[in-house]
């Protein structure tokens, strides 16, 4: 039997389908004679008395899941995400550099220095990808900080608020599509497979409401992962082979019959009814993969 | 279609005598004027590079999602030794990582608390108490609280409005903060050993300390970047000197 401390925060219960996940992980882990809980910013003094930690709420390098992720890792604890999973992931340059060392099919990228900031290069970036580009703060995460540009003020503006937090960004060729690949990975292997569909009239899945800070978000149609393309898992398999042996979501477009990586996600959303519909298992892959 | 292209502009880059074949010599990549014979790369020039070597990172900014970072970083994309890592930036910038390593590589710490709840900190540690930033992006060092109400003040603060939690720590002695280049530092004999130390674990090689000192034992509390304006002449010479003598040791470093 093992103790498992799941690292969440308040917002990770404020969707229903989000907490009716969180509960099937306990039940997952308890069917399994595992110990589950839940573990919160002021309890992170306990993780010691643990054998194994599952992250769930959003991790990045500047949050407190990187120090629970980090403290777990150096005390020798199982831990998803790992340090170096939420390193990559949580910085798009780092994830594009990786992509482009080994080869991995991804939408064409190219970083942009604050220093390096100019007229001369923005024109340089429309004539190798057209109009419009998009612009991604390598700190994005849930469709936020990605914004599409067509001209030089919106790009001047858009980058100019981007760079107040980071010294360098990314910037993308523009590839509209009416959905992306989510394709679950644990441990390589194949977990679930989604299509995040974008809604209509928008760009990506996750949009703003104009002149409201709420998002609307496309609809998620899953499949059972062994009906899903063999090409598409095989893309989402090399890609997560350069980052680690974690829990990821792979992020795929398929444009004229390639399939073309937009990012790596650890963390990746489990909301019940959406990525487990068809593969309910998961939870219990999850749990067993926490404890050996 | 090509999808899988890599993308480089502006490749007409004049790249410095440094750069050699095979990874035998030492390339410095500096936002520091520093007055040495060696070439120094400016980090905006070093990013649109691919050149190979044992990088040293001079910087007086190494925190997350800065050029400091990116330097290091890219070093370690194209497969280059960098001082320092990637990693140890990020761990030194966090105050409970930077604890927690520094004490499992023995430097004496103080106990800590990583927290955002007033309650909780009143009930493990007695007034006064230190509380540093965990959010990588504060430059303010850290705020000693001597009741409830600064307490409230500083949690709120330095946690960003309870975006982020903070690291308590109970101020038993005297705050002392003290710049350290390479692990150098002009301070008596029992703080240059902690900033030695430091450096020898966490490898950054341009930052400053805060320590505690209760009676004659220091501890070590927080690190914290340099403002430009801090790097004093000394301080430049002192980092001349280093990376000197990494160049002259640039075999014995790499192999």
């Amino acid at each position: 039997m093992a103790n498992i401390a799941c690292f969440v925060e308040k917002y990770n219960f404020a969707d229903s389908n989000e907490a009716m996940a969180l509960q099937n992980f306990k039940i997952a882990a308890e069917k399994q004679g595992h110990e589950f809980d839940f573990l919160f910013r002021k309890n992170l003094r306990e993780i010691p008395k643990y054998d194994a930690v599952f992250i769930r709420a959003t991790t990045d390098p500047l949050y407190t899941a990187y120090i629970v992720s980090k403290t777990a890792w150096e005390l020798g604890l199982k831990v998803v995400d790992d340090p170096k999973s939420i390193q990559i992931c949580g910085n798009k340059i780092h994830l594009y550099s990786l992509f482009s060392k080994y080869d991995i099919p991804h939408i064409p990228t190219i970083f942009l220095n604050k220093d390096a900031f100019n007229h001369k290069r923005i024109l340089e970036i429309f004539k190798v990808f057209g109009r419009p580009v998009v612009v991604k703060a390598p700190y994005t995460s849930f469709s936020r900080y990605v914004e599409k540009v067509a001209c030089e003020t919106s790009f001047r503006e858009v980058a100019k608020r981007f760079f107040r937090k980071s010294d360098a960004l990314t910037v993308q060729k523009f590839m509209p599509t009416a959905f992306d690949w989510r394709v679950g990975v644990l441990n390589d292997e194949v977990l679930y497979v989604c299509k995040y569909m974008v809604p209509k009239g928008r760009w990506k899945h996750g949009a703003k409401r104009r002149g409201k800070p709420s998002f609307i978000w496309g609809r998620t149609i899953t499949l059972k992962r062994e009906n899903a393309p063999t090409e598409l898992k095989e893309t989402a398999l090399k890609a997560c082979g350069v980052i680690g042996h974690g829990l990821y979501g792979v992020d795929i477009k398929e444009v004229d019959g390639n399939y073309v990586v937009v990012e790596v996600n650890d963390n990746p959303s489990i909301y019940a009814r959406y990525e487990d519909l068809r593969n309910e298992d998961l939870y219990g892959k999850i749990i067993e993969y926490l404890v050996n | 279609m090509n999808i899988n292209v890599q993308l480089v502009l502006n490749t007409t880059i004049a790249i410095p005598s440094i750069q050699s074949s095979g990874v035998t010599c030492v390339l410095v990549v500096s936002n520091i004027d520093l007055p040495t014979n060696l070439a120094i790369m400016k980090p905006s020039t070093f990013l649109e590079t691919s050149i190979k070597d044992f990088t040293v990172n001079i910087n007086n900014d190494y925190r997350y999602l800065k050029t400091g970072y990116y330097v290091s970083l890219h070093a370690e994309i194209l497969g280059s030794p960098v001082i320092p890592s990637s990693e140890n930036i990020l761990d030194a910038n966090r105050i409970p990582l930077l604890l927690l390593k520094a004490s499992k590589a023995g430097i004496p710490t103080l106990p800590f608390l990583v927290t955002d709840s007033v309650k909780q900190v009143m009930s493990s540690f007695e007034f006064p108490v230190v509380v540093f930033a965990v959010n990588p992006f504060s430059y303010e060092g850290f705020e000693i609280a001597k009741n409830r109400s600064a307490l409230y003040r500083a949690i709120k603060s330095l946690g960003r409005n309870y975006k982020f939690a903070v690291c308590v720590q109970p101020l038993l002695g005297e705050m002392f903060t003290f710049k350290s280049i390479f692990g150098r530092c002009k301070q008596a004999k029992s703080i240059e050993q902690i900033s030695r130390k430091v450096y020898d674990v966490f490898e950054v090689p341009i930052c400053k300390l805060h320590i505690q000192r209760i009676g004659k034992k220091v501890h070590l509390c927080g690190l914290q970047p340099l403002r430009k304006e801090e790097l004093l002449a000394v301080d430049v010479e002192i980092i001349s000197e280093e990376i000197s003598q990494l160049s002259k040791n640039g075999d014995y470093l790499i192999g």
